[in-house]
């Protein structure tokens, strides 16, 4: 035997007939709903069997709105991650090692002097930053001959030596 | 701004391991006076003479440690000949006092750090204790480059007068 829906189906259709009809109007019996969704379902069949809608007024709106709505509610797919990585591409890695190099060979060459210009005979002259004299008899004085590039200084009030002392 | 934060840091790593050999920079903990460590291979040396000069009827020629300096005492000192009493040199070591002791009587304690500005060329900032016999002369702090001497004027001596001279020797 036909299961219910396929007979419900088929009676709505007006598929059945004879004894099987009888039989299946005896069950509906306990199903008082029946016969509106019969109704409903011919509504229905008869509105789909009626002749072509008439064409819309304004199809491109209707579509548009349409597309608008679809693609309103169509997941967007998910945008594809930045490369992750790209500032630290090989040649803007080279760049940077290249400037790194730069500036620390300009740093080395202004603050560390160099043994050849240390060795160099240069301008540079002596210089007398503080001069305490020993004692308050004695004064010094500091005096620079920039002919000479010479530094001297000058202590006054020193005790004579006789030439009799033995100088060693 | 993470490239440039990078790029100083690299740089300054790239400068202190150039700077580590055969130099190192480093500060005195007594003065703010920044100064370079010398390597160990620096041989750099403090020399230091007691000079007698006279003004004789008849000068000598210098002896040849004086060669050099003759020309600059005559002109600066006013003297004609220049005798050699006595001179010392010793290596430059900036962790400990140095003694330099030319003659018997003069002396001097020398303690030196190597200057760290360009201009120094390689110079030092001595810290220079002048003594005659037990009496100290002079207690002096001084930048000294090799080529660059520091006369100081003594006292008189007979007819003639004491000269101390010191100078960087490389």
């Amino acid at each position: 035997m036909k299961p219910f829906e396929e007979r419900f189906t088929a009676w709505v259709d007006d598929q059945l007939t004879g004894p099987d009809l009888a039989a299946f109007e005896k069950e509906l019996a306990s199903h008082p709903e029946a016969a509106a969704e019969r109704a409903e379902a011919r509504k229905l069949g008869d509105l789909l069997r009626e002749p072509p809608a008439p064409p819309l007024a304004n199809a491109d709106f209707f579509n548009h709105q349409l597309m608008q709505r679809i693609a309103a509610e169509t997941p967007r797919p998910a945008e594809p991650a930045k490369a992750r990585g790209w500032f630290w591409s090989l040649p803007r890695l080279a760049l940077a090692g290249a400037a790194c190099l730069l500036v620390a060979g300009g740093l080395f060459k202004t603050l560390i002097p160099s043994p050849a210009q240390a060795g160099e005979k240069s301008k540079y002259y002596a210089q007398v930053v503080e001069a305490w004299p020993g004692d308050e008899t004695i004064w010094a004085t500091t005096v620079y001959n920039p002919e000479d590039n010479v530094t001297v200084v000058w202590l006054d009030g020193l005790d004579y030596i006789p030439a009799t002392y033995a100088l060693r | 701004m993470r490239l440039a934060a990078l790029l100083l840091v690299f740089s300054l790593a790239v400068l202190a391991f150039a700077a580590d050999t055969p130099t190192a920079i480093t500060t005195s903990n007594t003065s703010a006076v920044p100064v370079l460590r010398t390597a160990p291979a620096a041989v750099d040396k403090i020399w230091s003479a007691v000079v007698l000069a006279t003004n004789p009827a008849v000068p000598k020629d210098p002896p040849g440690e004086l060669r050099e300096f003759a020309p600059r005492l005559k002109r600066v000192f006013g003297y004609s000949q220049f005798d050699l009493v006595g001179s010392a040199a010793e290596k430059i070591d900036d962790r400990t006092e140095s003694w330099l002791v030319p003659s018997q009587s003069f002396w001097l304690t020398v303690k030196a750090r190597r200057a760290v500005s360009k201009e120094a060329r390689g110079g030092y900032l001595l810290n220079l204790e002048l003594f005659q016999d037990k009496r100290p002369l002079l207690e002096t702090e001084a930048k000294l480059a090799p080529g660059s001497p520091l006369f100081i004027r003594g006292p008189q001596y007979g007819n003639g007068q004491l000269i101390i001279v010191l100078q960087v020797q490389r």
